[in-house]
């Protein structure tokens, strides 16, 4: 038997350091035991991951079940216009939403870039239906696509990058500011006005004001404790 | 009596009982409330025989047959008649994260390894008193089943019996009858700073004593081995918070489970514990090992009898009862309790501490097993957590941990080593293996 010289333990045969301070044994008389199995196994378990495929398969054909007789009832009974295409629209984009419950191991950001295509369809649909003033290229379209970009920007900050709350809240409100000014200019331009910020100048402003303190108390250790310990929960 | 076995002409279904309602809100990717008895046979185990035993064995107790299901406003669980559970080769990172949806829905597992039966119970299931006695009787049967003439008795169940209600029953609603209800807030304690294991990694340390050796140095103290082994904890936990440096000194504290069937007559075999809380604080002063022993030993007469534990029970039966807390949808309660888990409840202790105390089993078994451990699993956030159990002469210590640094361990076992105490350690940290 060996003991650590450093703990006064004594060691399971096999073991080759003190667990406890990870002191080597050095024992002449009785070198470690290598041929004896280890106290535990050597084999590593896994988690199998969740099967999820009742509730998928039970969403989907609800989805599916709603959108088709909502189809067939468009089309031979209420035949006055393509409202159907609305709840078909909106099947498919739950089903979209869904997709990280049916799968835990779908991308997040691939998630994420689906619910923008799936919002954007559905712009898409009530654009053919309502074609406007080509609302849905000029406005809907373009804004949709921004607004996935900044979600999907913060998705990839939280996950990267290991940042406080205050960092994450800076990060929020400058996206907020930026989506709020292009809002404006896009609104501009669809209505063929020369761009310029006015009510989005406003919202801009506060955002900037809060952003500057919420980066000074994250700059400065002190007010940053000081905060946390006013504010702790 | 108040009866959680709810009958509904044919599917017979449980309610969670009220440390039951907590741990699968805590549930997440990486975490799950699981935690491992082991027996140490003195022969190696034939996985055959012991399927045989495990697939015998758990139709008396329906109470871990069960899956867990989700209701509109509560959990709860139901029999379940899926294949299984199978009994597996033990693995190195015991306590894994256990899903509700696979292993045919069970919440228990049976490992195998070497001379060593091991079976890990979701924690909404039973409490371990309640899951020894299942392993007992595993063992007991398998032990049958090579041959050898095991009685039933001292926790072995009788398998032909039917279960007995008591044996399902929710036994906090029958006791909880105290007419007040006392405050839980609690401060902050002292948290182990320690690197965080990657994921799926329990680090174990188990120490092997002999049971007369501590029970001489208790005595020694004038203090019982769980007051003895409370102290060392929490004077190893207040080292450590020395060696840290730490800006500002918090208390130090342990939360260990009582097990109520002590104070309360029951034969359940659901969870029926409630937590105290033994602290020291060193912004008081410094205290010397005798004082900790001390405090800990007064704190544990005060507050563990019968009249505090009903009011402590009455405060968990409270929240449960509340007609306004019950309409509450079960996503919304389980976003409010996770976050004051998270927030309150998991700072209010540094380390867990839990003893099982002496495992009793027929003399005819006392001949084939030599030990029996228990390990508390995974703590939910960055510390350790220790088990104390014995059988026969043997103490068995086992520490479980998700962080690299062994410094508590290492504290916790060098005073028991001062005190004279013998220590065998055997562990599967990847350094101290070959």
């Amino acid at each position: 038997m060996s003991y650590c010289v450093n703990c006064g333990v004594e060691l399971h045969a096999t073991c080759s350091e003190c667990p406890l301070c990870r002191t080597v044994v050095q024992n002449p008389r009785q070198p470690v035991d290598r041929d004896s199995p280890t106290p535990f196994p050597g084999r590593k378990g896994d988690v199998a991951p969740v099967q999820k495929s009742d509730v998928t398969i039970l969403i989907s054909i609800v989805l599916a079940v709603t959108a088709g007789v909502c189809g067939l009832l468009n089309l031979m009974v209420f035949r006055g216009n393509s409202w159907s295409l609305y709840v078909i629209g909106g099947c498919a984009l739950l089903w979209v939403f869904c997709l990280p419950v049916f799968s835990g191991r779908i991308s997040p950001y691939l998630s994420l870039l689906l619910d923008g295509a799936g919002i954007s369809m559905y712009f898409g649909i009530v654009a053919w239906l309502h074609p406007g003033n080509g609302w849905y290229l000029r406005l809907a379209f373009p804004l949709t696509v921004l607004a996935t970009a900044l979600v999907l920007l913060f998705a990839a900050f939280v996950r990267q990058i290991h940042a406080s709350v205050l960092t994450r809240a800076a990060l929020v409100l400058g996206e907020t500011a930026a989506f709020t000014v292009i809002i404006e200019l896009l609104i501009d331009l669809y209505w063929q006005a020369a761009l310029q910020i006015t009510w989005s100048a406003i919202v801009l402003t506060c955002c900037v004001i809060i952003d500057a303190a919420l980066i000074t108390i994250i700059r400065r250790t002190r007010l940053r404790e000081e905060v946390r310990r006013r504010m702790h929960i | 009596m108040n009866m959680s076995k709810r009958t509904n002409h044919k599917t017979p279904w449980y309610r969670l009982d009220l440390s039951a309602i907590v741990y699968p809100t805590l549930q997440r990717r990486n975490f799950s409330s699981v935690y491992r008895l082991t027996a140490v046979l003195k022969e190696k185990v034939e996985p055959n025989l012991l399927q045989r035993a495990v697939d015998q064995t758990l139709p008396r107790f329906p109470t871990f047959k069960v899956a867990m299901r989700k209701g509109v406003f509560w959990r709860y669980l139901e029999p379940n008649n899926r294949p299984g559970p199978f009994v597996e080769p033990d693995i190195m990172n015991p306590c894994m994260p256990m899903s509700f949806q696979n292993s045919s829905r069970y919440l228990i597992r049976i490992y195998y390894y070497q001379n060593r039966i091991s079976l890990e119970v979701f924690h909404s299931l039973s409490d371990g008193s309640g899951a020894m006695c299942l392993l007992k009787t595993i063992t007991a049967v398998y032990l049958r089943m090579k041959g050898y003439p095991i009685p039933s008795g001292q926790g072995v169940l009788e398998l032909s019996e039917k279960p007995q209600a008591e044996e399902l029953e929710d036994a906090y609603l029958r006791y909880a009858s105290s007419r007040v209800r006392p405050p839980r807030s609690r401060d902050k304690t002292y948290r182990i700073r320690g690197t965080r294991e990657p994921f799926y990694t329990l680090n174990i340390i188990t120490g092997i004593l002999k049971v007369q050796q501590v029970l001489s140095v208790s005595k020694h103290y004038q203090v019982s081995v769980t007051e003895y082994l409370n102290a060392v904890l929490l004077h190893a936990l207040l080292q450590k918070q020395k060696e840290d440096h730490v800006f500002r000194e918090l208390p130090v504290s342990i939360a260990m489970p009582v097990n109520l069937r002590r104070f309360f007559p029951s034969k359940t075999l659901r969870n029926f514990i409630t937590m105290v809380y033994p602290s020291i604080d060193p912004r008081m002063g410094e205290y010397t090992f005798e004082e900790i022993l001390l405090q800990v030993h007064h704190y544990m007469r005060y507050y563990i009898n019968n009249k505090f534990l009903n009011a402590d029970i009455t405060t968990n039966a409270a929240v449960t009862k509340n007609p306004l807390i019950r309409v509450v949808p079960l996503f919304i309660k389980d976003l409010v309790v996770r976050q004051f888990y998270k927030r309150v409840q998991d700072k209010q202790s540094s380390a867990g501490l839990t003893n099982l105390g002496v495992v009793e089993t027929p003399d005819e078994m006392r001949p084939h097993i030599e030990r029996f451990d228990v390990l508390m699993g995974q703590p939910f956030s960055a510390r350790t957590n220790c088990a104390v159990v014995s059988y026969g002469d043997t103490l068995s210590i086992s520490f479980a941990s998700s962080i690299v640094e062994a410094d508590v361990e290492r504290l916790f076992f060098c005073r028991l080593v001062k005190d004279g105490i013998h220590v065998m350690i055997e562990s599967n940290r990847k350094t101290g293996v070959k």
